[in-house]
């Protein structure tokens, strides 16, 4: 041990002018191997430069042309995407995709909140068990969500015949075949395999408050309820934008669910921006008009994304 | 302290958050098990033998090959990407580092949906729709920035000294990576490997827009296309559904925290 670490000091000494704080040295960082560096970092760049960075860059000049993918494009400027702010089924999803934010975001967080809450800061016993129960649906491929709910909605499942069975009738409904709740029926199932991941979220962040605060608020009488007020929730500010970021973007790109239960329908009363790009961009092809959407999709993601965390970091 | 009712009350809400989220998949354990095709559970006589007849009739010996095919591959190609550029950025401080790991970066912030059409087209002029491969260069590809972010941080939380010393032992690049640093980053790697592999084989989308012959179809695409087609038999449709979630859910069940723990990792990148 003594021989290995006598050098490196010596090397440190030698390379890095005394500054204040601790020396910034960590696996051997030094310029020696920079050109050796960037050879390992080459293939890697090079394909995620192919197939994301490219694609981006060309996701962008597409949606300025008309195109139907086979015949030559012609350019049209911002057509595509005055045609998806003012066109009633692209802005509509716009408008879906809001409501599913409360199913998809809003509720999950609530709940996760909660459970969280009740899981306990120190972890009571059985807290293993129910961690590993409710983050179940993450793991759980979504094509196989999609369609253990859709069996759920139909018009002989589960919840149609507990109506029946309770005698309530008059409640009896095609869920996902009704223009006004097959959007909120599509939301339960986001809200259903989201809040476990809250939990697990909040739950690892609670654990990482420090004990000195809650005391300090039970000095000061505060009760359980007071004490998540006032200690909890503001030391989970992290994980709750980091929750709102991955919900509210999960809610903004929502595809699996709609593609594999409704289509979007019925009607359009179910559709997505990303429904929406695939029939464009596949079914019926307006590339350019599907690639403005992929865009929209994008830039939308990353303003909440930089929203979300500009508000959490000003609040602290 | 925390009263007794308190503690009662916690764990009631939470046995009913657990029974809420449990009751759809064992409910659909429970029909796949029965002869009834209605999807009415009776299990006085369970039906082993409607996996079988499900995986015939939804074809999933080619889907199930093909998602292997793509999962494993991809998963290799995401694990031997990450851990390269990984060691280049973190360890080797590679030139140009301060303006390709910011760009890297971006790539996580990118969704999918602003690169899918452009690439499509790109990859059906140069032949690679409907093919494996395109798929397995697709999603290595996009597995480069959250994967570069890991190994990055996995390489640069080890102690320094040890990079030193094999250096003085006259150790080049390749071997300090393959011999030293690799070793003390397999739990990372494994975890990494784990997830890689979750979201590959949950994917619907990318393979949905990329394969379109129904025999080189993955198996959620294929499950996607048995279920539109077999609305009446519920209970194939169930083993079908069961069958495609299986290989995620059992590696699940043995390495739940590593699952938890990389998710959650993963999420708080920022």
């Amino acid at each position: 041990m003594v021989t290995e670490v006598t050098p490196r000091l010596a090397a440190e000494r030698a390379t890095t002018p005394t500054r204040r704080g601790r020396p910034r040295r960590r696996v051997g960082v030094s310029r020696r191997y920079r050109w050796v560096g960037l050879a390992f970092v080459a293939p890697g760049l090079l394909l995620y430069g192919f197939v994301v960075l490219f694609s981006l860059f060309r996701s962008v000049s597409y949606s300025f042309y008309k195109w139907d993918g086979i015949t030559k494009a012609t350019w049209v400027g911002v057509q595509n995407y005055t045609t998806f702010f003012t066109d009633p089924v692209l802005l509509g999803s716009l408008g879906h995709v809001l409501v599913l934010v409360v199913f998809f975001a809003v509720l999950p967080i609530l709940l996760g909140l909660m459970s969280a809450a009740m899981l306990g800061r120190r972890q009571r016993p059985g807290a293993g068990f129910f961690r590993w129960v409710l983050f179940l649906p993450q793991v759980i491929t979504s094509v196989v969500i999609a369609i253990i709910w859709k069996r759920i909605y139909s018009p002989n499942g589960p919840i149609n015949a507990s109506l029946r069975a309770a005698g309530l009738d008059r409640l009896v409904h095609n869920w996902l075949g009704d223009f006004n709740l097959a959007l909120p029926a599509l939301g339960v199932i986001g809200t259903w395999a989201g809040f476990g991941f809250c939990m697990v979220l909040f739950t690892a962040g609670v654990a990482a408050i420090p004990n000195e605060l809650y005391e300090a608020a039970e000095m000061d009488g505060a009760g359980a309820f007071r004490r998540f007020l006032a200690v909890t929730l503001p030391g989970l500010r992290a994980q709750l934008s980091v929750a709102l970021v991955l919900t509210v973007t999960a809610a903004l790109r929502t595809f699996d669910l709609v593609w594999i239960t409704t289509h979007g329908g019925p009607g359009t009363s179910t559709m997505t921006p990303a429904a929406l790009l695939y029939k464009a961009a596949f079914q019926n092809p307006q590339v350019g008009l599907a690639s403005a959407i992929g865009v929209i999709v994008a830039v939308l993601c990353l303003a909440v994304a930089l929203l979300i965390t500009r508000v959490s970091e000003r609040g602290s | 302290m925390e009263s007794r009712a308190e503690k009662a009350i916690s764990y009631l809400v939470l046995s009913l958050m657990a029974v809420v989220v449990l009751f759809p998949v064992v409910w659909f354990l429970l029909i796949s098990l029965s002869p009834e095709t209605s999807g009415a559970i009776s299990l006085s006589r369970p039906r082993w033998s409607n996996f079988a007849h499900a995986w015939q009739q939804a074809g999933f010996s080619h889907a199930m090959l093909a998602s292997l095919v793509v999962v494993v591959a991809s998963v290799i190609g995401q694990l031997v990407l990450a851990v390269t550029t990984g060691y280049g950025l973190g360890v080797l401080n590679a030139a140009g580092h301060s303006v390709i790991f910011p760009l890297i970066l971006l790539g996580m912030m990118v969704s999918t949906e602003a690169v899918i059409v452009p690439l499509y087209y790109q990859f059906r002029s140069l032949g690679l729709t409907n093919s494996w491969l395109g798929l397995i260069i697709i999603q290595t590809g996009m597995g480069v920035p959250f994967g570069t972010y890991w190994m990055r941080a996995t390489f640069r939380a080890l102690p320094g000294q040890l990079a030193e010393s094999a250096r003085i032992d006259g150790a080049n690049s390749l071997r300090l990576l393959w011999s030293i640093l690799i070793p003390l980053a397999r739990p990372a790697i494994y975890t990494l490997a784990l997830l890689s592999f979750m979201w590959i084989w949950n994917d619907y989308f990318i393979s949905l827009v990329f394969i379109a012959d129904p025999a080189k179809q993955t198996a959620t695409v294929a499950l996607g296309v048995f279920q539109g087609r077999f609305l009446v038999q519920v209970n194939y449709m169930a083993a079908a559904s069961l069958v495609v979630a299986a290989p995620v859910l059992i590696l699940y069940v043995f390495f739940q925290r590593q699952f938890i723990r990389g998710v959650l990792a993963g999420a708080l990148k920022e």
